[in-house]
């Protein structure tokens, strides 16, 4: 039985490389047929925002990633309520993310073997 | 006052660490890795992302009345026969090359040398599958 | 499952500390490494959170006494070794990076 591991990816897409680089482990585990997570929290949330326009900055657009995760076997995708709400998101550019309450989350950590907060 | 806590079996652990050479967290993960392996557990791989590639590079010039943190990983990683990797996609990136990679991408400077070896995000979810623990330092 | 969550951020002018303190489970512990430290420093609201709060609360000892801030009887120091065992005696260890 392999280790489940969870991404908890907190950063909004362009505040550096750790978006991209936590959404590389993700995308890595997937490859390697791992039971990976990925948690969107706090500035994370922005990372799903609609109709963001990377090229503005010479950034690479990472919703072509993130729409890719299904193919690469991850399903489990959530974010939370609390920071998009708190954040102005209503609706989310990944249709998959389920949105979880604070409680959910507690829960949802304690189910993973593992876990990684970047 | 410290914790008095139950001895436990060995156990074997994955390290990952996400922050440069010069920043509090990188001497605190050398410390808990010096402290398991005193502790007669087993670390299953040393593993750098982020900037924790920097700690690889031969190239980081301490000040003599500082830490030197990235000799320290060196020798700790060399006298314990650790295996230590680095990230190759952020170490690219961040301008931390071997060789190999240098020669490559026709880099003059080569910075990681033996002990570390690059590689890619495939030996972090290895080592995270083969540990009992993984312990990530980073951030500050 | 229990986890140890990690911090090593001020607690001021940073929001880990209040996420990580929404998600913390209730067999869960919290230590408080480098800045993170300054969460016990008195007459503060982080400190006033942390002591209403009744978590399994550790403190790197050195991070403490670097900061001269005194470790409250409601929460422990630890050296390097006890870390290494805190580390074992939860099921897995979540840093917030």
């Amino acid at each position: 039985m392999p280790k489940s591991l969870l991404i908890i990816s907190r950063q909004a897409p362009w505040s550096g490389p750790s978006a991209r680089e936590a959404l590389d482990i993700v995308l890595a585990g997937g490859a390697f047929d791992l039971p990976i997570g990925l948690l969107f929290l706090d500035d994370g949330v922005f990372q799903l925002a609609a109709k963001q326009d990377a090229k503005a900055l010479q950034q690479k657009d990472l919703s072509a990633n993130l729409q890719a995760l299904p193919m690469f076997g991850v399903e489990q995708l959530f974010v939370c309520g609390d920071s998009s709400a708190a954040r102005g998101l209503e609706g989310f550019a990944l249709a998959e993310a389920q949105v979880l309450s604070a409680a959910e989350i507690t829960a949802l950590i304690d189910r993973y073997d593992q876990v990684i907060t970047l | 006052m410290h914790a008095v806590l139950l001895i436990e079996s060995a156990m074997k652990f994955a390290i990952a660490l996400f922050s440069a050479a010069h920043a509090p967290s990188s001497r605190r993960a050398l410390l808990f890795a010096q402290a398991a392996l005193a502790g007669g557990h087993e670390i299953v791989r040393l593993f750098f992302y982020q900037d924790g590639v920097y700690n690889a590079s031969a190239s980081v010039v301490t000040p003599q009345d500082e830490l030197d943190v990235p000799r320290q990983w060196r020798a700790f990683v060399t006298d314990h026969q650790l295996d230590g990797v680095v990230c190759i996609a952020a170490a690219l990136r961040r301008g931390v090359l071997n060789e190999e990679e240098a020669k490559r991408y026709q880099r003059d400077a080569v910075s990681a040398g033996a002990p570390w070896e690059l590689s890619g995000l495939g030996q972090l979810h290895d080592a995270v599958q083969d540990a009992d623990r993984l312990i990530c330092f980073g951030g500050a | 499952m229990s986890t140890l969550h990690v911090l090593s951020h001020s607690p001021f002018g940073d929001d880990r500390l209040t996420s990580c303190l929404r998600v913390i489970g209730t067999d869960d512990g919290l230590l408080l490494s480098g800045d993170a430290a300054y969460a016990l420093q008195p007459g503060t609201a982080p400190f006033a959170v942390l002591s209403a709060r009744g978590l399994k609360l550790f403190v790197l000892a050195e991070d403490a006494q670097a900061r001269a801030i005194s470790v409250p009887d409601w929460a422990i120091g630890v050296d390097y070794p006890a870390f290494v065992d805190l580390s074992i005696h939860y099921d897995k260890v979540n840093s917030w990076l």
